[in-house]
């Protein structure tokens, strides 16, 4: 008996310590672990993110982009709350729908109406510290939703798309094979041998990496180190020297006899230079990558993921190296850029990135109040009539790659600046890891040999960190085209990339803490003081007007009865957010819209006597005042670009469209008031019954929210 | 900046006569060779009625039919699926027993990219359909089969193509292809699309009784016509628009129709993102066509049917940036105005482009002028004009891949028969006649009331029926496609083709000779584009030497690269190596002489011309020193 009750004693004790862990750990019962000791490649991506989707069924879900030419998938996970959020169409009843019955528009998904923030990671194969970064986040992002108050209100509110693998086939490549592959994979016959992708690299040792070779050259280009007999030292192009000189190539042979080695490989195209964005030449000649912008399956899966996913209004496509931020533009000077971006760009974005990567503000983001006093002073000093209307240059942790100091653009289809001047997105490109920055005691990069310092001590450290593992010492080989010499060197994927451990942790951290900081930067619509009055009944509902002006009803007052209620509906419209529902050029873009409010009710007992079943209103701002920037001084936005059907079309053709309910009169539109962050919305309906009513305000990158109308 | 060739007008005079293929491989006779022109010509072989549109089902069945009867000539595949699951069929003709349809130049055709505009559709059956049935019986079409190939994608938007044939329709919708978009804005996609009201099989306008409308009935009531004095007394009408119900219930009607982008600016070349939202090769109906064309580089020309205008719409080479006055402008209209009506009193066809190419383009603009000219003899009323980018299929055939591209802008309301004030435009009397003429009063609907659930009582009618503006009535489908055929195979027969005239031996000193050659090509296409030559798309012509062992080329001085041992008016490139590259431009012959040692007293010389588009010839000489 006795132990019999001792047993039940610990029964209900476990059962108890349950609940309170249970209550504790909010509902994230079953932790997914996640190392940062190694890479995780392309398949341990995949298996993390599966795990993710399956143990955080209510906040996440996977979903399936597109295919690598090598059929590997594409996943992005959307983290959000799966019970909150709402859409437009869950609320708008469609009736007399047209028998053909074309079905062409799948359901938007409850994530779709909040607001979305992207970040993706490889891009570029070897350039795959931003998966590691891509899956910290998301790691922070499901276990944080429990326990930290701002995480479960992001999740709940906004939704997050990370894809950590863009680039599957060269991460693959990169990682599991140990053969740096920055483009895609495709097949494709490059020497025009009729013969695809049949000489590539080669593992010529079959250490499982694709390293170094190096042979004694008399016209070599590299000498053995001093200091460290591991390290090649690369001369410069006259410099004579005493020492042995070497060839240092890849580890390669030549696999088809053509007398080339490496030069019918797997690796296609860059993708990030196969957007459709400044893809062309001045001359109409192709200057990105591909036979046409979005022609490879990860650049198309990308553009056609955000022409799906309208919501997303912040992205971040990591690449690596250097330890700074591109913000846009690269292929197109500053001038395209709208000033009230670059103010949120560099003013606020920008001064935030440089405060958590340790690096000094310039002096004007800091007193934007200044910013023609500084105009001035550089208008002195600087040549770079970019920086002088501005009023700052770029520092180094926060630029832009177009090249302002000749005037020319970076490169041509890139990711970062379709995303923003097409899409309307605040997109960035961090160049992820600066080995001299985030490694502590490094030294500073000064002097002659300051290169070769870095390298020795970057040996050092991975000796002291990693027990040398991640440099394969030099052994002899016989090369079958070139004869003795050694391979050895960096394993590839540690090469360029942020080491594993706590380097790749601080790096995480960093930009975790940065984009953590973007998301809680997006719009938030909320509507409050919805109220429903009912000022009298009547027997007719159109008999309730006496007079109608432009945008005026007057109605009948007093009391008569009857099955009609006349009842006044207002509202105030809120954008609790910090930034407005779209970029500073906003509808200008095609694909992009205004923020629309609908009172919707059953379409038969509903008469609309002032106001429209949906009304646009404009974008709403946000609550933050932009630091050094005011609508007053800014340049008059670009006119271009706005969308045939969107815009100037839908002007014009709106007249056209006939209009059924009033055939006499054209119907007042909803009386809407108010400007910035705030709109006060008024509608007159006579309903019939007891017909309910709600609110619906839906903005494409400042979500869709709803009230349901209690008609006092 | 000086020696730039200025390209005011190019003109061309009507062309002699056709250049027909010149060659015939001697193996292969054309079984039933028919000589009169009243004569049976096959197209009874395969009977296709041509006075009725199909549907995607019933175009697709007639393909795979007629591939069955000529699977020498014929192959079909499906280049991919279109955004409901459609297969896009493609045909490829090409004689198989002159080689592989790879290795020949090709046509490219696709029709209807515009949903609506399914009379593309016909005139690309059309064209399969003549190219196979009158292989064995005509000379022409025969030659053409062996030397060219054909890919023929009768309809590219083939959602829409099938929607607008089997379904009630304007003539205007469904034009794009089916990619969800909010055309209002409100943040539904596709949800207020038009509905035939009255169920009468047609969209037609709606009409309402309003005392303060702007309408009435005609006196024969066939139609609503305009009030033109507002005091005038009776029933009054206001306009309401194409038939449907409000589905989404916001107060407007058919404000959001199906589709999305124009698939015609949907094309990478000249994309903006204004006019081809969302992102250029969005729609799987064009990537898959597209992927294509860029996976057979033998492409030389494309026709895209578009409706409608009678217009024969080709791509011009990119212009020349120049800064001109609205005077200096009018002026140079002007000139070309005077200039052409010179021309036109010895020949009405002749036409005159004022296009300033940039330098390095004057082939391209010289050879299509030449081919639009005949397309205006052959095609009648059409109209050639040029035109542009802005992401246009055509733009991209000829500005990413090279390939000389047309817009044949097919039909027009009948415009030209039935204005008979000679005004320029057809009146709704002038319309309504043709219609009870020509078209036996059925292509007209009636007014008549109709119950709409949105409206309550309303009118429907006073409108033309779906197939007599932008698409031909049904007994007029086959004189349009004939006519476009004839133009189509007309461009094909001027690909270039390479030949080698002529090989002379003259003597010069001791042993050594002069071996000149002429390789012409006389046709009006050179052999590869200037286009494709600057986006080194072309390969280019090879000229190869080869002899008997005691014959060798002997390099010539340097000095004396220009030695013309015969005429020197005629101007020679020395041949100083095996193989020499050139480029054929259109209609043009070039010499090439060679110094060779001769040891002993006989051997032979052979050349062997090869070129990518111009097929190869090769001739061997004999020589006997006596």
């Amino acid at each position: 008996m006795k132990f019999q009750s001792k047993k039940r004693f610990r029964l209900v004790l476990t059962v108890f310590m349950g609940f309170i862990l249970i209550g504790a750990l909010g509902f994230s019962a079953q932790k997914i672990p996640i190392s940062f000791n190694d890479y995780h490649g392309f398949t341990g991506t995949v298996k993390y993110i599966k795990a993710v989707s399956k143990a955080y069924p209510s906040i996440t879900r996977l979903v399936e982009i597109g295919k690598s030419n090598m059929e590997r998938p594409i996943f992005v996970l959307v983290i959000s709350n799966m019970k909150t959020g709402t859409t437009i169409d869950a609320h708008v009843k469609l009736r007399n729908m047209r028998r053909e019955g074309v079905k062409n528009v799948p359901p938007m998904k409850p994530y779709q109406g909040k607001p979305g923030h992207w970040i993706c990671g490889s891009m570029h194969g070897n350039e795959h510290t931003g998966t590691e970064v891509c899956l910290y986040i998301i790691d922070k992002l499901v276990t944080g939703y429990g326990t930290d108050s701002e995480i479960k209100q992001l999740i709940d509110n906004k939704t997050f798309y990370i894809c950590p693998v863009v680039n599957p086939d060269g991460v693959y490549n990169s990682v599991e094979k140990g053969l740096s592959q920055r483009r895609n994979s495709m097949m494709k016959d490059d020497d025009g041998d009729g013969r695809v992708n049949e000489d590539g690299r080669d593992d010529l040792n079959r250490d499982g990496f694709f390293t170094r070779f190096r042979y004694k050259d008399s016209k070599g280009r590299y000498v053995i180190d001093d200091v460290d007999p591991r390290l090649m030292v690369r001369l410069g192009r006259d410099k004579k020297t005493e020492k042995q000189r070497y060839s240092v190539i890849a580890e390669d042979k030549d696999n088809d006899g053509d007398g080339k080695r490496g030069e019918d490989s797997e690796q296609g195209i860059d993708i990030n230079r196969n957007f459709p964005e400044g893809w062309f030449t001045d001359d109409d000649m192709a200057g990105g990558t591909g036979d046409y912008p979005t022609s490879s399956p990860e650049a198309q899966a990308v553009v056609e993921f955000f022409t799906n996913h309208r919501n997303i209004l912040m992205a971040q496509f990591y690449h690596t190296s250097g330890g700074f931020t591109f913000r846009p533009l690269g292929t197109a000077p500053h001038d395209k850029l709208h000033p009230k971006d670059v103010a949120i760009f560099d003013m606020i974005m920008g001064k935030k990135y440089l405060e958590i990567i340790g690096e000094e503000v310039p002096e004007a983001w800091q007193k934007p109040e200044l910013l023609d006093k500084f105009k001035a002073e550089l208008k002195k000093s600087s040549k770079n009539k970019y920086a002088i209307s501005r009023g700052y240059e770029l520092p180094r942790g926060w630029k832009v790659s177009y090249n302002e100091a000749r005037d020319r653009r970076y490169s041509y289809g890139m990711a970062t600046d379709w995303a923003y001047l097409q899409y309307g997105i605040y997109s960035i490109t961090t160049e992820l890891w600066n080995s001299r920055k985030d490694i502590k005691g490094m030294p500073e990069l000064k002097g002659e040999d300051a290169r070769v310092k870095l390298e020795r001590a970057l040996l050092k450290y991975q000796d002291e960190k990693f027990g040398g593992k991640l440099f394969v010492p030099w052994k002899k080989f016989d090369h079958p085209d070139l004869g003795q010499g050694e391979i050895g060197g960096w394993i590839p994927k540690y090469r360029s990339n942020a080491l594993p451990g706590s380097p790749l942790l601080n790096v995480c951290e960093m930009h975790w803490q940065f984009e953590l900081f973007r998301a809680g930067l997006m719009p938030a619509i909320e509507i409050s003081d919805a109220k429903a009055r009912v000022l009298y009944t009547t027997n007719s509902a159109r008999g309730a007007v006496v007079s109608q002006k432009v945008d005026q009803v007057t109605i009948k007052k007093g009391k008569s009865k009857g099955k009609y209620r006349v009842v006044e509906v207002t509202a105030t419209i809120e954008n609790k957010g910090k930034l407005a529902t779209h970029v500073a050029r906003g509808t200008q873009l095609a694909g992009n819209r205004e923020d629309v409010v609908w009172l919707i009710g059953d379409p038969d007992k509903v008469t609309y006597l002032q106001g429209t079943p949906f009304q646009k209103i404009g974008i709403l701002e946000g609550i933050i005042k932009i630091p050094g920037y005011s609508a007053k001084v800014a340049p008059a936005p670009q006119q271009e670009q706005r969308s045939p059907y969107m815009g100037r079309m839908w002007r014009f053709m709106s007249q056209y469209y006939p209009r059924p309910r009033r055939p006499q009169q054209r119907p007042v539109p909803t009386q809407v008031k108010g400007k910035g962050p705030k709109r006060t919305v008024k509608w007159l309906v006579a309903i019939e019954d007891n017909a309910p009513l709600k609110i619906v305000v839906t903005s494409q990158k400042g979500g869709t929210k709803v009230k349901n109308l209690s008609i006092q | 900046m000086k020696s730039r060739i200025q390209f005011k007008y190019i003109s061309v005079l009507a062309l002699s006569a056709l250049l027909l293929a010149s060659f015939v491989t001697p193996a292969m006779a054309q079984k039933k060779l028919q000589k009169s022109p009243g004569g049976y010509h096959g197209e009874l072989d395969f009977p296709i009625s041509w006075n009725r549109y199909y549907s995607y089902a019933e175009w697709t069945k007639i393909m795979h039919d007629i591939q069955k009867k000529y699977p020498h000539l014929a192959d079909i595949e499906s280049i991919g699926k279109s955004r409901m699951g459609r297969s896009q069929y493609l045909i490829t003709i090409t004689a198989k027993s002159t080689g592989g349809h790879k290795d020949k130049p090709a046509m490219w055709v696709d029709g209807a990219i515009h949903g609506n505009e399914v009379n593309g559709i016909t005139c690309s059956l059309y064209l399969m359909w003549s190219l196979l049935t009158r292989y064995d019986y005509d000379k022409y079409i025969y030659d053409l089969v062996n030397n060219c190939t054909f890919y023929i994608l009768p309809g590219l938007n083939v959602d829409a193509n099938d929607s607008f044939v089997r379904f009630p329709n304007t003539p205007h919708n469904p034009r794009e292809s089916f990619r969800p978009e909010d055309n209002d804005g409100d943040g539904l996609y596709d949800e207020d699309r038009t509905e035939d009201v009255d169920g009468d099989g047609e969209l037609s306008i709606m009409y309402i009784q309003d005392p303060k409308g702007e309408y009435k009935l005609s006196p024969d009531k066939r139609r609503f016509v305009r009030v033109s004095d507002i005091k005038e007394e009776g029933v009054r009408f206001r306009r309401i628009g194409p038939e449907g119900y409000d589905n989404d219930g916001d107060g407007f009607i058919n404000e959001d129709d199906i589709g999305g982008p124009d698939p015609n600016r949907n094309y990478p070349f000249d994309w903006n993102l204004r006019a081809g939202n969302p992102y250029p090769m969005s729609e799987p109906c064009t990537r898959n066509a597209y992927e294509f064309m860029l996976k057979h580089p033998n492409i030389f020309a494309s026709f895209h049917y578009h409706n409608t205008g009678r217009l024969i719409m080709f791509t011009t080479p990119p212009r020349r940036e120049q800064k001109q006055t609205t005077e200096q402008k009018q002026q140079a209209q002007e000139r070309l105005n005077q200039y052409l009506e010179e021309q036109r009193k010895t020949n009405k066809y002749a036409q005159a482009f004022d296009v300033q190419v940039r330098p390095g383009y004057e082939e391209d603009i010289n050879a299509q002028a030449q081919i639009v000219t005949m397309g205006a003899r052959i095609l009648k009323n059409y109209r050639p004009v040029t035109s542009g980018g802005v992401g246009q299929t055509a733009a991209s055939s000829y500005g990413m891949l090279g390939a000389y591209a047309f817009l044949i802008e097919l039909w027009g309301s009948p415009a030209f028969d039935a204005d008979e004030d000679n005004d320029g435009r057809v009146s709704d009397e002038e319309y309504l006649k043709w219609i009870d003429t020509e078209l036996t009063g059925e292509g007209w609907i009636v007014p008549h009331k109709v119950n709409h659930p949105d409206l309550g009582e309303i009118w429907i009618g006073g409108t033309r029926k779906k197939h007599t503006q932008r698409t031909p009535p049904a007994r007029y489908i086959e004189m349009e496609a004939l006519k476009n055929t004839q133009f189509v195979m007309y461009c094909a027969s001027q690909f270039p083709k390479v030949e080698i005239e002529e090989v002379t031996v003259t003597p010069a000193t001791h042993n050594l000779f002069w071996v000149e050659v002429a390789v012409k090509n006389e046709r009006i296409y050179p052999t590869s584009s200037d286009r494709s030559m600057k986006l080194k798309r072309a390969v280019k012509d090879k000229l190869t030497f080869s002899s008997s062992k005691n014959i060798s080329l002997v390099k010539i001085p340097g000095a004396a690269t220009k030695i013309n041992p015969k005429n020197t008016s005629v101007q020679y490139e020395t041949i100083t190596g095996k193989v020499t590259e050139f480029r054929l431009k259109g209609k043009q012959t070039l010499r090439f002489c060679a110094l060779v040692k001769i040891d002993g007293s006989s051997g032979w010389v052979e050349f062997h011309v090869k070129s990518q588009n111009g097929g190869s010839d090769s001739k061997k000489i004999k020589i006997k020193i006596s």
